[in-house]
């Protein structure tokens, strides 16, 4: 059963529901007050997560919940840094203005990625969005007089309403927007459209014949995505002050692609697993002369094999086991 | 009373003549059985109807309205359902959630509202979780509400997808070999679902079954297909009487 059903009002218990409720409360108590107990690099890297949560809840709709391959993420989080930088930065937009318009933009972009995937679906969309990631990446890298090309942008701290927003203060507007996320996420998977993207993930042609149409979800699915994306990349360029088009490669979207399957495909909790997973779990290793890559690679094979519902599912199972 | 008409439909794969003019109509308050030995070209009319097919020739219409220009999903919100012979149910969702799927088209609250979930859509919401509850217990079904299909028996899932078409409003309901791994009681419970839809919504049902003494004793009229060619066209007791349906069709099943 998804997470999706999992929180459903009607499906578990009461009490349950309350448990889940309570943790989720806990959690964004914690979150709250972690600033107090981090230095600045753990600030950063907790930053850094809740920025990945954002990406993976977005794209776990699209490939958990409506089937769909991506490898062109990393360009909407791309074209959404650069969007939200250059018009803060150059327009003098204010910084929450800017990315929300930069994320519009890339919803719009993301709209037209879903394209090729009316006609193609697996594999062969996984290479058209790559394609498609490709040339997002090439344009932000040839478009010297607007994004600096290869050289990159350097970034000032943000201003919201004249404070100047510091590792704090971003670390709280990432907080409040990945919360937003979070409820919008969970809304979405119960209720009629993350209903209507599982459907269509089982079954095109019976999702037709419930009058789901396919073509306009999956569109719908791509934006909702690339939103997602692009908010995140608009913080991403903020936490980093510094972007160039190297830092949103086809290896990034893999990257976001093993945090959602890592994580748990189709559910909520998986997102947000798979993206501390990528970004603490490597930072655990550090310790290790010599081979941190290897030893996350492993992991990686390991999680695979033995939790192909991925952690979220694991931990689940854990739960229900010890509940009877 | 409405009206759908089959009107000369003929469908060729390549060389092969699936269907060949085909004309016969389906009249609201009517069951009508499709019959016909395997390659007849039943599925493929059933899937001419509901638009997953496009017809070579002829035409499908609904009171006027060609549905058969239209995809399956505008088929669908014309208000014609189809049931597959295999159930197509979201295997990892529960019964409720499966069945809360088909009530997509009566909810009509916008993405912005879905995000936020804003009163509308919440209300929405319970309103169509409240018609599930009835399906459910027209179908007897009301006790696994939270089970998921996966833990469900095959005929289960089979009751599962035919309330998912009762949730959306539909006046025809296509049904593809709805008996076939179904036990005595499943299917004598399906008959009277079926009659029981039959006198309450006047709904026309178009069934593609094998089982004979089924479909003898459930329609008003049988109609015959034989490679592709519509053969027989009348009252259950006369096309079984029909010596050419006598050898198309059940000849080879004596035969088998």
């Amino acid at each position: 059963m998804s997470a999706a059903a999992d929180m459903m009002e009607v499906s578990p218990a009461p009490a349950s529901r309350n448990w889940a409720a309570a943790a989720v409360g806990l959690c964004l108590l914690l979150a709250c007050v972690a600033p107090l107990g981090l230095n600045g690099y753990g600030l950063y890297l907790l930053t850094l997560t809740e920025i990945f949560v954002l990406v993976a809840l977005g794209l776990n709709l699209l490939t958990g919940y409506a089937g769909q391959i991506s490898l062109c993420h990393s360009a909407f989080f791309g074209v959404g840094a650069y969007a939200t930088a250059i018009l803060t930065q150059k327009a003098g937009v204010p910084y929450l203005l800017s990315l929300l318009l930069g994320a519009l933009l890339t919803t719009a972009i993301g709209a037209l990625a879903a394209i090729p995937a009316l006609r193609l679906k697996n594999i062969y969309l996984a290479i058209a969005t790559l394609g498609f990631g490709v040339v997002l990446q090439k344009i932000i890298f040839e478009w010297r007089g607007l994004t600096g090309g290869g050289g990159g942008l350097a970034l000032t701290a943000p201003r919201i309403a004249g404070y100047e927003l510091g590792a704090t203060g971003l670390y709280y507007l990432t907080l409040a927007l990945m919360s937003a996320g979070l409820f919008g996420a969970w809304n979405v998977s119960r209720g009629r459209t993350g209903r209507a993207l599982l459907a269509i993930k089982d079954s095109e042609i019976a999702a037709g014949s419930l009058g789901i149409h396919a073509a306009q979800y999956k569109v719908i699915a791509f934006a909702i995505s690339a939103f997602y994306a692009s908010i995140a990349g608009g913080l991403f360029a903020y936490l980093v002050r510094y972007i160039n088009p190297e830092s949103f490669s086809v290896g990034l979207s893999i990257s976001f692609l093993s945090m959602v399957v890592i994580g748990g495909l189709g559910t909520i909790g998986g997102s947000i697993l798979g993206a501390a997973f990528y970004v603490i779990v490597p930072e655990l290793l550090r310790g290790i002369k010599d081979a941190p890559g290897l030893v996350f690679g492993l992991l990686l094979v390991v999680v695979m094999v033995f939790m192909p519902q991925g952690l979220w599912g694991m931990l689940r199972r854990i739960w229900r086991r010890s509940a009877g | 009373m409405t009206r759908l008409a089959i009107e000369d439909v003929s469908v060729d794969f390549g060389g092969i003549h699936a269907l060949r003019d085909v004309t016969f109509a389906l009249e609201s308050g009517s069951i009508v059985g499709l019959i016909g030995p395997n390659g007849a070209g039943k599925s493929t009319l059933l899937n001419c109807i509901s638009g997953i097919t496009r017809p070579t020739k002829g035409k499908v219409l609904l009171e006027g309205t060609v549905l058969s220009e239209m995809s399956a999903s505008s088929v669908a919100r014309q208000g014609i359902g189809r049931v597959f012979q295999h159930p197509e149910l979201v295997t990892d969702l529960s019964v409720h959630d499966n069945l809360l799927t088909a009530c997509h088209r009566a909810l009509d609250y916008g993405l912005v509202s879905e995000l936020l979930r804003l009163p509308n859509a919440r209300r929405q919401e319970r309103a169509a979780a409240e018609r599930v509850a009835g399906v459910m217990a027209r179908l007897g079904i009301a006790d696994s509400a939270n089970t998921t299909i996966r833990n469900l028996p095959y005929g289960y899932r089979k009751l599962i997808d035919l309330g998912r078409t009762l949730l959306m409003d539909i006046d025809f309901l296509l049904l593809d070999e709805p008996i076939a791994g179904l036990n005595d009681a499943e299917i004598s419970r399906l008959r009277e679902i079926l009659l029981g839809l039959r006198k309450e919504f006047d709904l026309g049902i178009l069934v593609v079954e094998h089982n004979m003494p089924f479909v003898s004793r459930l329609c008003d009229r049988l109609v015959v297909l034989d490679l592709g060619e519509l053969i027989a066209n009348g009252p259950p007791a006369e096309v079984l009487g029909n010596a050419r349906v006598m050898s198309s069709y059940l000849g080879e099943m004596a035969d088998a």
